[in-house]
């Protein structure tokens, strides 16, 4: 058939009510998922352009032990189309008039900072800045309070080693400002160029070589594959998903994205399936014709497959147009949030799970229906033959669950979610029919009330089956909303859990052990008592069960643990944000063992009675792992990877002493007279830090709110089409109620109790299913515990049924407005 | 009924009085006249068949009488009352309590089971018992055996005394009928009437039928014969 026929025949077949609501369907259910996956991911790309800010680059390669990264890296970068950058960073002692400070240095090349800016100000009291290079050379920016301590102003010169530098600017907030423990003094940002005159840096100095890169994933991914081999031990290749705090972050925000674009692919099927049994019923009387007519059943499968097909189509166009001004839109929104704007490109790769979708919507949904119009007898233009029967329904049930799951699969791409949400689905499937069956048989004996408030009982009565139907359906709308709902606010709780209002902001490094109390105290006078003291023992992890460790565990894990020292400690309580996994805590008064952090014992794939081996110094200790436990490392409290038992054989190493602890930006003229009481220690500020993870968590949520708003409305497009698919039904029930002498009032008030009381009853058992799927979805993936959301439960089956009861309202309106008598005459 | 003949009666006598009943349809140029000022009266417990070809008025003139639709120009005054005069929600309630229809399609609900099709202006008139009553008239046309039977697993003609036993269950005072044996063979169509007169007889309702079936007509006590929307030859049968 050439094209104009084919859209003669669409024309034709959209005379058909199904058939437009089938189209309907599918335009709805490419659109919203085109538009989910093209918005997921602009917003992936925006994330991580946001995140990679965090590096100051899309990554980073670091060199421990004073090796500079070889001048031809990058080369070979820039030849790749990778954009570069360097620095340098150390400690050392700096002069300023006649005082002096230890500093953490950090020398950035031109190029610095690849992602993200630098905040600065040209003085106390000018204007905050956001400005992408670092100082220029001959020039040096300090952080405020290092400034203050040694009473400088703007203009005035400060020695670094040989070098004088003139002071340019206050540094605030560096892109990058992420902490390691080597960052223990404060900060102070000067050219790179500046480095080799001050005469600090030698061979074997205690110097951190930093290489940054910024390009096209694919290209950066090539690199990393070019570079590998040439690694040594002290090089560290660090990704945006490699930051603990933001990728976790990160991780969570990609998982909410997958889980509402599942969402939406379920809201799709069930439109596509309700009308496309309502188009199969309606084509029975019409395929027994045209089997009087001569027609065998293949030719009426594939006249019928032909018309899926050119739907198909149809609906494919139509979404596709509909999605993109909406992804436009959207990528406007985003881009008014997000601090830096990404391009909203198209990415056609992102149509193509709206595609998959369609297809398998039309065939997983539509088709079954519609194939078994082949087994209509040739006898029903005679005599209507009794509905079919549910055993014939069950392949086709079969199949749209085989379908839904390979589809939600295929775009999720993780099996625990998807079990957990469609194990959701069934469940609450089979918990409808039972309820929604007692709730007609307890309906049959509720006779009293008022009559429109009979009618709408006997009404739900009387079509037990739609009424249970659209009780499932409605319920299943509600319980993917509400399941959204809670999602989202449990993930924002938790995010919000891990960063409280008062989160510690402040480490305070390398107290020793005789300063412990003092240091206490002073904190203590000042109204910010220290919650926990923990030792520090840096040390690397060398053997496990007596083999050197990088034999022991396989070459493909790149365990970052292993390449740099870790700081041990050793406690005689179980931290309150740690959990034990496995094993034994220590007992009172213990010696032996180790208790190690959970991911790092999966990787080295560590259980408990192993031994490991520990290089501290000079000296090696040996343990054997007694526990096992979680860390929560977004916590801002210090965390540690290895715990020895406060008896045991570390506690007579050498160490210093770590804390954390909250201080409000108005009080932080207090570190100035901490760091004059107690010179040694060292002052790490993460406020700024905690400030742009939460500047993160905001975008993601905005984000989440817009997607949630438009998988609210496919729920509501589909609302529509299963009550669109009774609506041949209520007309000619309205039109005879009429008749018989039925007042427009009593159908009104007892059409709007109706469809409240199914709004009520789908609300009631929706948000009941979405508190066991959320669960079931936080016990996989969040490993949180069970907990009712009244503020969700309470709310939502009276919301349900106000919406319903207007919506019956809107849908009964067209039978209204026509003529009794018309309304005969069509029917007849 | 009494030896006076239907015209000779009074009007307290007159179930259904029609006076000058026009009706047209706008068709943008043109105006389409279906009925063009008829008048006529039936009498209380009189049965009346409305005759005429396909597209005469007949179904029109049905629907006018029961205030299905409102007339273009004309009276009608059904029990006393002007039902062109009423709003279409009093004209509603005012079929409640008046009037029963048969239809030729049966207009059965198809998701409701006999017995729930025969309760529904029952149920709509606020009955107290309308289980009870519906089972008995449903026993009355002889479907007992088959009151959970929905539309679709009955025959047309027992679809049919299903319409019947609807139509008489609110005891009306009018009952329409259009085309009741319309999609019924003739064996089939013969019980139905039967069964529709007999009814008819037992509760003293006037019935007015439209109807090609010519001896149906012959069994009504008068016919109305309808042409190019004017009652033509109003004349008695018995």
């Amino acid at each position: 058939m050439a094209v104009t026929g084919q859209l003669a025949s669409v024309r034709r077949d959209l005379r058909e009510r199904d058939v437009r609501v089938v189209i309907t369907a599918l335009v709805v259910a490419v659109a919203t998922v085109a538009t989910i996956s093209l918005f997921a991911s602009l917003l992936q790309r925006a994330l991580v352009t946001s995140a990679s800010a965090f590096l100051a680059a899309d990554r980073q390669l670091e060199a421990e032990h004073g090796r500079p990264i070889p001048p031809d890296w990058y080369q070979e970068a820039n030849r790749r189309g990778i954009s570069t950058a360097s620095m340098v960073e150390f400690s050392t002692m700096v002069f300023g008039g006649d005082r002096f400070q230890l500093v953490a240095v950090k020398a950035v090349s031109d190029a610095y900072p690849l992602r993200g800016q630098i905040e600065m100000q040209v003085g106390e009291g000018a204007e905050r800045e956001l400005v992408s290079r670092g100082p220029r050379p001959g020039e040096v920016w300090l952080n405020p309070r290092l400034m203050r301590l040694l009473a400088l102003d703007m203009g005035d010169s400060l020695e670094v080693g040989n070098q004088a530098l003139t002071v340019s600017g206050l540094l605030l907030r560096e892109p990058d400002g992420g902490f390691s423990m080597a960052a223990l003094a404060p900060r102070i940002m000067m050219h790179a160029d500046d480095v080799p005159a001050t005469g600090v840096v030698r061979e074997g100095s205690r110097v951190e070589y930093v290489a940054l890169f910024a390009g096209e994933e694919p290209e950066l991914e090539a690199f990393h594959r070019w570079l590998e081999p040439q690694f040594h031990p002290s090089h560290e290749w660090k990704s945006v998903q490699d930051g603990e705090t933001l990728s976790r972050s990160l991780q969570r925000a990609e998982r909410f994205l997958l889980l509402g674009g599942s969402l939406a692919v379920l809201l799709a099927a069930v439109a596509v399936a309700v009308a496309s049994r309502e188009y199969a019923l309606g084509q029975r009387d019409t395929v027994a014709l045209l089997k009087t007519l001569g027609l065998r059943g293949g030719a009426i499968s594939r006249l019928y497959l032909r018309r899926l097909a050119l739907w198909g189509v149809a609906g494919c166009a139509g979404g596709l147009l509909l999605a993109l001004p909406i992804y436009y839109g959207l990528a406007q929104v985003l881009s008014e949030v997000l601090e830096r704007p990404v391009a909203a490109e198209l990415d056609w790769r992102a149509l193509l799970p709206a595609l998959v979708t369609a297809l398998v919507a039309l065939f997983g949904f539509a088709y079954p229906p519609v194939r078994r119009l082949r087994q209509v007898a040739a006898m029903r233009v005679l005599r209507s033959e009794p509905g079919e029967s549910g055993r014939r329904a069950w392949p086709d049930i079969l199949l749209a669950g085989l379908a839904v799951f390979g589809l939600v699969w295929f775009y999720a791409g993780e099996l625990a979610m998807v079990t957990a949400l469609l194990g959701g689905v069934a469940a609450l499937l089979a918990v409808l029919a039972l309820v929604a069956w007692l709730m007609v048989l307890g309906l049959r004996h509720l006779r009293g009330g008022g009559t429109a408030w009979r009618l709408a009982l006997v009404a739900l009565y009387r079509h037990r089956q739609s009424t249970l139907s659209q009780v499932s359906v409605f319920a299943m709308t509600i319980m993917l909303a509400c399941t959204l709902i809670l999602v989202r606010s449990s993930l924002l709780d938790d995010w919000q859990a891990q960063l409280p209002e008062n989160a510690p902001n402040h480490f305070l490094i390398n107290i020793a052990p005789e300063k412990v109390d003092a240091v206490a105290d002073f904190w203590e006078q000042r109204g910010h008592p220290l919650a926990q003291l923990y030792p520090m023992v840096r040390g690397r992890l060398t053997e496990l069960n007596g083999q050197p460790v990088k034999e022991a565990v396989s070459k493909d894990e790149r365990i970052n643990a292993l390449n740099r020292e870790l700081n041990l400690t050793w406690m005689s309580e179980l931290p309150a944000d740690n959990a034990l996994v496995q094993g034994q805590w220590f007992e009172a008064g213990a010696r032996d063992g180790v208790s190690v952090e959970y991911e790092l014992a999966e990787r080295l794939g560590l259980k408990i009675g192993d031994r490991l081996g520990f290089t501290i110094g000079s000296d090696t200790l040996s343990e054997t792992v007694t526990s096992i436990r979680t860390v929560q490392w977004e916590s801002m409290q210090p965390n540690f990877y290895m715990a020895f038992p406060p008896d045991g054989q570390l506690a007579a190493m050498p160490s210093t002493w770590i804390t954390s602890f909250y201080l409000p930006t108005s009080e932080k003229a207090l570190l100035n007279d901490f760091a004059r009481a107690f010179p040694t220690v060292s002052v790490l500020e993460v406020d700024h830090i905690i400030e742009r993870i939460r500047a993160i968590v905001q975008q993601v949520t905005q984000a989440v709110e817009a997607i949630l708003a438009l998988i609210l409305a496919a729920a509501l497009v589909v609302m529509a089409a299963v009550v669109s698919a009774t609506l041949r039904d209520r007309q000619r029930e309205g039109a005879l109620l009429r008749t018989l002498g039925g007042q427009q009032r009593l159908l009104v008030r007892s059409t709007m109790l109706e469809f409240a009381l199914l709004g009520l009853v789908a609300g009631i058992l929706g948000a009941l299913a979405a508190e066991a799927a959320v669960w079931a979805l936080q016990l996989r993936m969040f490993e949180g515990e069970f907990q009712w959301h009244w503020s969700v439960m309470l709310p939502v089956p009276l919301v349900s049924a106000a919406l319903l009861s207007l919506f019956g309202r809107w849908q009964l309106a067209p039978v209204l407005k026509v003529s009794p008598m018309l309304l005969l005459r069509r029917l007849e | 009924m009494p030896d006076q003949t239907p015209t000779d009666m009074p009007s307290s006598q007159s179930m259904l009085k029609v006076e000058a009943l026009s009706h047209r349809v706008d068709l943008g140029d043109d105006t389409l006249t279906i009925l063009q000022e008829v008048s006529f009266d039936i009498a209380r417990g009189e049965s009346v068949a409305i005759v005429g070809r396909s597209g005469s008025g007949k179904t029109t003139l049905l629907g006018l009488l029961a205030g299905l639709d409102s007339p273009s120009s004309g009276r009608v005054v059904l029990d006393g009352e002007e039902i062109s005069a009423l709003g279409e929600d009093e004209r509603a309630a005012l079929r409640a309590r008046r009037v029963g229809f048969v239809f030729q399609s049966f207009q059965l609900l198809p998701a409701l089971s006999a017995l729930e099709n025969v309760m529904l202006p029952l149920e709509l008139a606020g009955h107290e018992a309308p289980e009870a009553q519906a089972t008995e008239l449903l026993e009355r046309v002889g479907l007992g055996q088959r009151l959970r039977h929905t539309p679709r697993q009955l025959s047309g003609g027992e679809q049919q005394r299903v319409a019947i036993a609807r139509a008489f269950a609110s005891n009306p005072a009018v009952l329409f009928a259009d085309e009741p044996t319309g999609n019924l063979d003739n064996r089939t169509g013969k019980t139905i009437s039967d069964l529709l007169m007999a009814l008819n007889q037992e509760q003293g309702t006037t019935l007015v039928m439209v109807t090609h079936d010519e001896q149906l007509a012959q069994r009504c006590q008068r016919r109305l014969s309808i042409d190019a929307g004017r009652v033509t030859e109003p004349e008695e049968q018995h």
